[in-house]
This record gives structure tokens, sequence and C-alpha cells, in this order.
């Protein structure tokens, strides 16, 4: 018999070293680190990534939504300027980007009102949040990560069926590079009304989030802010007319951010054409829509900077 | 860590809230090693430990956390750890998971993280359990959890509020051993909270005691159990004949209902019992060495 080559001894009657505890001697990132853990967290939590079946569910059904939304306007704009020739659809006055965060601004509302919360509630419920506030972030770092996370999410919701729709309406067209050539600017447009859509929405969602720990209450109040202004508002501001019923317009909470994107676009959206606030000056009504997103976020940031566990 | 640093130095500190004062003008310094704090409900350890992590400012005094202020803390937050004595834990997510995000928030690298989430999991005995969601834990395993994301990122220094709170006796033996094996084979100093005696006694080598926001004594635990031992006797006749006897002697005697309590563990003592025992010819029953509880530190506390 030859003897057994070292390998295959070793493979044969292998020893498992336990080598104890090692004590870690590589970088600490520190603070910024920490804010992009929070960060990444924020963006998995809200979209369910990493977790059950289940979980996914409803985050993703409003991105389907939202993204089937952008299909069917560029499915309908394409159908009628294969029917009807090259530009029917803009003659027809089918909607098309200015009209898609009004349209879609309802989904894109409860949306933030069902996720946001998932961020916030559950850390404080579960006291998660005491965790954070004893490593190298601060209650500031950790609330603007996480309104960065859902700021993004959001976004994303909101710019893909935009992309879809400018892809349809662009493929639609005879001559599609004739069609970007002409319509290019509805990219930056689109972008940024995408912007002020999601900075109103993730702020008004975070801060009615701070104020419980638990999340189907706040997602509740969210959903009948949104749902009970539109029409208490409408109504009221018809019954009064004139300047008062402009003023009382401004309160419809689903159009604050609409009368921005008609600016952006340079015309009325179908959701915003009828509302008497759509005739005030620029100036006011892009203050108020400042002002119902950064009082908000500076509420927030000042609940959060103050929190101890 | 070399043994002998100082790790904390907290000097003249108060804080109040208001009219309520929970921590009065209290000194008091921790170096290598496990350290326990003890003290009642309301004593002020929770908010020592808030304001070693920075949470809290002090009304006035100082505390200093591995030689910086602990109001500015920051950064130093990297090399502490903390493990709350309330529930800290999600439900939905795994320890595993749990425990890399944190280390993440530390400031350690995404590979690293992984790693020492991993090992760290070993180490307090959950690595078997680790991909299961946390809200199936039983109390013991989440306390576990508790530590060792407290630990996750190696800190130099580690504080435990009320550890073995809610556990039952195997449960809270378990993690005083994990406690002990905390400082000896992982090389992090301890600062131990809790009401128990018991626990800071069989776990700790210093003990600071607070009573009221006060501070009423601090130092070796040894010195302390050394302070606390008397000598218990009973005997069958001639009583009052042995309590003179060893009073004459210079012995502190305590009358019991059953025998005489005797101050000290100096061998000398047991020199003088005997002799008194023979001057008072009083017939021994019983003679054994017993240790005054902790509770007396705060009753002296409170004569003080």
């Amino acid at each position: 018999m030859t003897a057994m080559q070292p390998e295959v001894r070793a493979a044969h009657g292998g020893t498992v070293f336990d080598i104890g505890y090692q004590p870690y001697t590589g970088v600490r990132e520190g603070r910024n680190r920490g804010r992009i853990a929070v960060f990444k967290d924020g963006v998995r939590t809200a979209l369910a990534f990493g977790r059950g079946g289940r979980e996914k569910i409803l985050p993703w059904l409003f991105v389907v939504a939202l993204s089937v939304l952008g299909l069917v306007f560029a499915i309908v704009a394409g159908a009628a300027d294969r029917l009807g020739g090259a530009g029917t659809a803009e003659k027809m006055n089918l909607p098309s980007h200015s009209d898609f965060y009004g349209i879609a601004s309802v989904i894109l509302f409860v949306f933030a009102a069902v996720v946001a919360p998932e961020l916030l509630c559950p850390d404080r419920r579960h006291g998660v949040i005491n965790l954070y506030l004893v490593r190298p972030v601060t209650g500031a770092d950790y609330i603007a990560s996480r309104w960065a996370a859902f700021l993004v999410v959001i976004l994303g919701a909101a710019w893909l069926p935009q992309v879809i729709l400018f892809l349809g309406l662009a493929g639609g067209d005879p001559v599609p590079m004739e069609y970007f050539q002409k319509h290019w600017l509805d990219i930056p447009r689109f972008l940024l009304a995408g912007l002020v859509m999601a900075a109103y929405a993730t702020t008004l969602a975070m801060l009615v989030a701070s104020f419980t720990t638990r999340r189907a209450y706040a997602s509740v109040f969210l959903v009948g802010l949104f749902v009970i202004t539109a029409p208490f508002t409408v109504g009221l501001s018809q019954d009064l007319g004139g300047a008062a019923g402009q003023w009382v317009s401004m309160f419809d909470l689903t159009n604050i951010p609409v009368h921005v994107n008609d600016l952006i676009f340079g015309r009325a959206s179908e959701m915003s054409e009828h509302a008497p606030a759509r005739t005030l000056p620029a100036a006011v009504l892009v203050g108020w829509y400042l002002a119902w997103t950064l009082v908000p976020a500076t509420i927030l940031w000042w609940r959060y900077r103050r929190l101890t566990p | 860590m070399t043994t002998g640093q100082q790790l904390v130095a907290i000097d003249h500190l108060t804080k109040e809230y208001g009219k309520v004062i929970a921590l009065n003008d209290v000194t008091f310094g921790i170096s290598d090693g496990i350290t326990g704090i003890l003290g009642e409900n309301g004593a002020g350890k929770s908010t020592a430990i808030k304001i070693l992590l920075g949470l809290l400012p002090p009304t006035s005094g100082s505390a200093k956390v591995l030689g910086q202020d602990a109001s500015n803390s920051i950064e130093v937050r990297a090399r502490v750890g903390y493990m709350p004595e309330h529930d800290c834990l999600p439900t939905a997510v795994s320890a595993s998971e749990f425990l890399n995000h944190m280390a993440e928030v530390s400031g350690l690298p995404p590979s690293m993280a992984r790693t020492r989430a991993a090992d760290t999991l070993r180490h307090v005995g959950l690595f078997e359990e680790r991909y299961r969601a946390i809200g199936g834990y039983s109390t013991g395993m989440k306390q576990r959890v508790k530590l060792a994301q407290a630990l996750v990122h190696d800190p130099a220094f580690v504080m435990l509020d009320e550890p073995t709170a809610g556990l039952d006796p195997a449960g809270r033996e378990d993690m005083l051993t994990l406690i002990r094996k905390t400082h000896r084979e992982f090389g992090i100093s301890v600062l131990f909270s809790s009401h128990l005696m018991t626990d800071i006694e069989r776990t700790c080598d210093r003990i600071v005691v607070l009573q009221g926001g006060r501070l009423v004594q601090s130092g070796e635990v040894e010195s302390f159990t050394r302070e606390t031992e008397t000598v218990f006797i009973e005997v069958d006749s001639n009583r009052e004949a042995l309590i003179a006897a060893l009073e004459k002697r210079g012995v502190v005697v305590t009358v019991e209902r059953t025998g005489l309590t005797i101050e000290g563990r100096d061998e000398t003592v047991y020199d003088h019992v005997r002799d008194a025992l023979v001057e008072a010819h009083a017939p021994l029953r019983r003679m054994a060495p017993r240790r005054r509880a902790l509770t007396e530190l705060f009753e002296r506390g409170e004569a003080a």
C-alpha cells in the first residue's frame, strides 16, 4: 500500500479550528456610511426587497398601475396617430406628458400614503430608532436618509410611466427621430414636474407618519386628507366664487403640485384646468407649493433632530 | 485595550429635568474590564448611560468617553456599543440581515459588515438561527440579538442596560456567561447596568453604586465583598457572657434572633471567637462565614 498524499489526508480527516473572536481592524467609514446604510434600507423597505411575496404586492401594485397608465396613454395616442395620421393625437388633445401627473396624482398620493409610513412607523414602534441614535448618525441624518430613500422610490414610480409614454409616442410616430427633435423638451419638463410631485408627496406622507407609530393610522389619515380636501374645496370654491373661491381652491391638496406641473409645461392639465386657483399668479402658486413642502420638511426635521431614546 | 486604561471619566456630573435631579454631582471613572452600575429604578443609571452616549447634555460637569467629550461624540459612537433595556428589534427581518444593516450604520463597509454579522451571531450562539425572522425568536434569543448588535462593529467599549431583564434563570445564566466572555475572550470592556446585585457581584470586576442620583460607592467588587463578610455563630448557652467576652476583645457584635453576627473576615476574628468561647464557657453549636448582601450599600447610602 502506498502512503497517502498530504492533500488526500486532509480531505479524509479535515479538522475545523475555531480561531475565536477576531477584532475588526478594517476601515471605519463613519457617519457617511451610516447615512448610506439608512438610505439603502429605506429603499429596500419601500419596495419590499428581501421580503416575502405578500409584502411586495402593495408597493409594486402602485408602480405597475402607474406604468400601465403611461402605457395606455401611449397606446391611445399611437393608435390615433396610426389611424388618423401623424399629429392626430395632438390635434385631438389626447392626454399627454403635461396631463399625466394630474391624472396620476391620486395614485401617487395613495402610494405615498400607504408605503411611506412603512419607513418610519415600525422603527419607532419596535424601538429600532434607539439603535440608530446610539450609532454615528443623528436623528436628522436618519430622517434625511429615509426621506431621500422614499423620494427616490416615488420619483422612479413617477418617471417610469413618463418614459414609457415618451418612448410609446416616439415609437408611434412614423418618423421617431422627428418626434424626438420636436418634443425633446418634454423630457426635462416631466423630470422636473415628477420631482415636484415626489417631493410634495414624500414630505407630507413622512410628516404624518412621524406623528404615529401605527402605519395604518398614518395611511388612513393621509388618504382621507387627499380624498376629502378635493371634493370639499372644489364645492366650496364654486359656491363662493371670486377671489375667496380662488383661495379656497388653493387648499385642494391634490392640486397644489399639479399647478406647478402646469407652470412647467406651460399649459393647464385636464385635472386642474377648472380649478379657480389656476388663474392666480405663478409666484403665488409656486410659493404656496413651497410652503406646503418646506414647512412640513422643517417640522419633520425638527421632530427627529430632538429625538432621544 | 491595555489594562487600567480610563475609558470613561465622569466629573461632577449633574443632570436635572426641571425640578427633578436625575444625577447629582457624580464623579467616577471606568477603566478596562467589566464595570457594573448598580442602582434601584430611578437611581440615574440610564441617564448616566444616555449622557455617555452623547444623547443627553449634562446640566453641569463633564463626561468623557474614550478621551472625548461625550456631548460631542458622534464619531466616538462608532467605537461604542449599546444594548438597551427595552425592545429594540424589528420583527420581520432575519437576525443576519439586521446585524448586517446595523454594522453598516456603524460605519463598516458592506462586505465587512456581512462577515462581522455572521461572526458575531456565531459568538452569541445564534449562527444556526440567523436566517429566521427575529419576530419568531424566544426572549433569550432576542436578548442575544440585542447583545450581538451592540458588538457587531467591534466596539472598544459596550454599555449594557439591564441585559438580564425578563430572562428565566437559565437564560440569565447564559447572558451573564456571554457578558464575561465579551470582556475575557473578545477584549471588549463592558459597562453593565442592573438593579440585580447578584448579577453584578457574579459578573463585574468593579462596581458603581448609585442611589437617588447620588454616587454611593465605587471600587472593586472584591473589596465590597470583603467588606461585607461576617462570621455567624450560634451557641447552646452563656450567650450574654460570650457577647461580653467578644466586646472585651474589641470585636463588633450584632445580636440576632438565633445567634450573633461578627464583623470582618480577618483571621484574628476567628482567634478572638475561639478565646471568647473558652472564656465564656459557651458551647458552640454552629460557626459559619456569611456575606452581607449588597443591599447594605444602599442602607449605608441612606444613612450617609
